[in-house]
């Protein structure tokens, strides 16, 4: 499914999200290219932003924040190469703006107990999937957070390059930072 | 180890160029061993976002106060106890009907040291009074208190104005406000 999320990446819009802050824009130069960027990365930019640690509401300001700047550079006349990466990058500094404390910036940000599992499951695939997650929690929190930050942003459909362009490595040390990451879960999993 | 290990996940991303990627699914295809370790990344990748959508979900969830769960069975518990014990209910105490008072005169008056020879029959005929007053009492309606003192005729009179023995019986008769409406003397 990830894979086939990635091959289709310029496919994948999602209508059900109702843009929240375009309307309260000016109609400008890039408002329908930002609206369409919008509708395809306001979830991903929302899960990525939730796992490194922001609340719902933080995201969802960050979110916000960082389309907005969206629509300055694209109104300016700012660089179109890598949007993808250039607003996630955005919404990366903005986040670590708010992640002022030691705490809750050198926490957990994926740990934690998780409340919420398909409710179409039974009890035992419940279980199961309990056990798996709690084994890959146990595996993310042994990562350093270079490697968890290139994952999520890798589960947030980034290409190497876009990654490297969000953190600030090159390439090939996304790729392996990726790569390492992948194979320290791949033995906490016991996969 | 084979030379392709460190590419494994680059070439499930489809991030390597063209010629390393072929060479890689050659090598797949031949190593059985890489072939699992293939198959391990993808599914912890799957698991990966799994897990991020969980964490999403959970946390773009709104949640209700913990305790309003709690509060809403307390008052479920409470409306039930109210349904099955109704008799279990505070009631508001019943109205007392004020009790007559019988005052004696105290033992340091006059009266009180009168003499031992004093006839029995009269203290039977002061306990029979009373007895005769809770008895109206219990028929009396609480319209007004009352009071009923005893006193010693010695205690009155000079000595020897009236015959020995003789008593009196003083009903007092009380007002609502706490003064006393009317007095009574009867022998």
């Amino acid at each position: 499914m990830f894979y086939r999320q990635r091959r289709d990446a310029e496919a994948q819009v999602t209508h059900d999200s109702v843009p929240l802050a375009l309307p309260l824009l000016p109609i400008a130069a890039g408002t329908s290219e930002v609206t369409t960027l919008y509708r395809e990365l306001r979830k991903p930019l929302l899960r990525y932003l939730v796992c490194l640690g922001l609340t719902s509401d933080e995201a969802q300001d960050v979110v916000q924040d960082a389309f907005l700047n969206l629509q300055r550079h694209l109104t300016s006349h700012g660089a179109q190469e890598n949007i993808r990466g250039w607003l996630f990058r955005v919404a990366h500094n903005q986040a670590r703006n708010r992640q002022t404390s030691y705490h809750r910036r050198f926490g957990e940000p994926l740990g934690g107990e998780l409340d919420f599992l398909s409710d179409e499951a039974t009890p035992e695939q419940r279980l199961l999937e309990k056990e798996k997650f709690r084994r890959l929690a146990n595996g993310i929190r042994a990562l350093t957070e270079s490697e968890r930050e290139c994952l999520l942003l890798r589960a947030g459909g980034l290409r190497y390059r876009e990654i490297g362009d969000v953190v600030g490595l090159p390439t090939s040390t996304v790729g392996d930072t990726v790569e390492r990451a992948i194979r320290k879960l791949a033995e906490k999993c016991n996969v | 180890m084979c030379n392709v290990q460190g590419k494994l996940v680059a070439w499930l991303d489809g991030e390597l160029p063209a010629n390393e990627a072929a060479e890689v699914a050659q090598h797949i295809e031949r190593c059985e061993e890489c072939r699992g370790r293939v198959a391990a990344y993808k599914q912890v990748t799957e698991t990966f976002t799994a897990y991020c959508d969980a964490v999403t979900q959970s946390k773009m969830q709104p949640r209700v106060p913990r305790w309003v769960p709690v509060l809403a069975a307390a008052i479920v518990f409470a409306g039930v106890l109210l349904l099955v014990f109704p008799r279990m209910r505070i009631t508001p105490p019943p109205v007392l009907t004020p009790a007559i008072a019988v005052a004696y005169v105290p033992a340091a008056l006059p009266a009180a040291t009168a003499p031992d020879t004093a006839p029995r029959k009269t203290v039977h005929k002061r306990h029979v009074a009373a007895r005769t007053v809770q008895k109206e009492a219990v028929k009396w309606q609480p319209t007004e208190s009352a009071v009923q003192i005893a006193i010693p005729a010695d205690a009155m009179f000079a000595p020897g104005a009236v015959p020995k023995g003789m008593n009196f019986i003083a009903e007092l008769s009380i007002a609502p406000d706490g003064s006393v409406k009317q007095v009574r003397l009867r022998q």
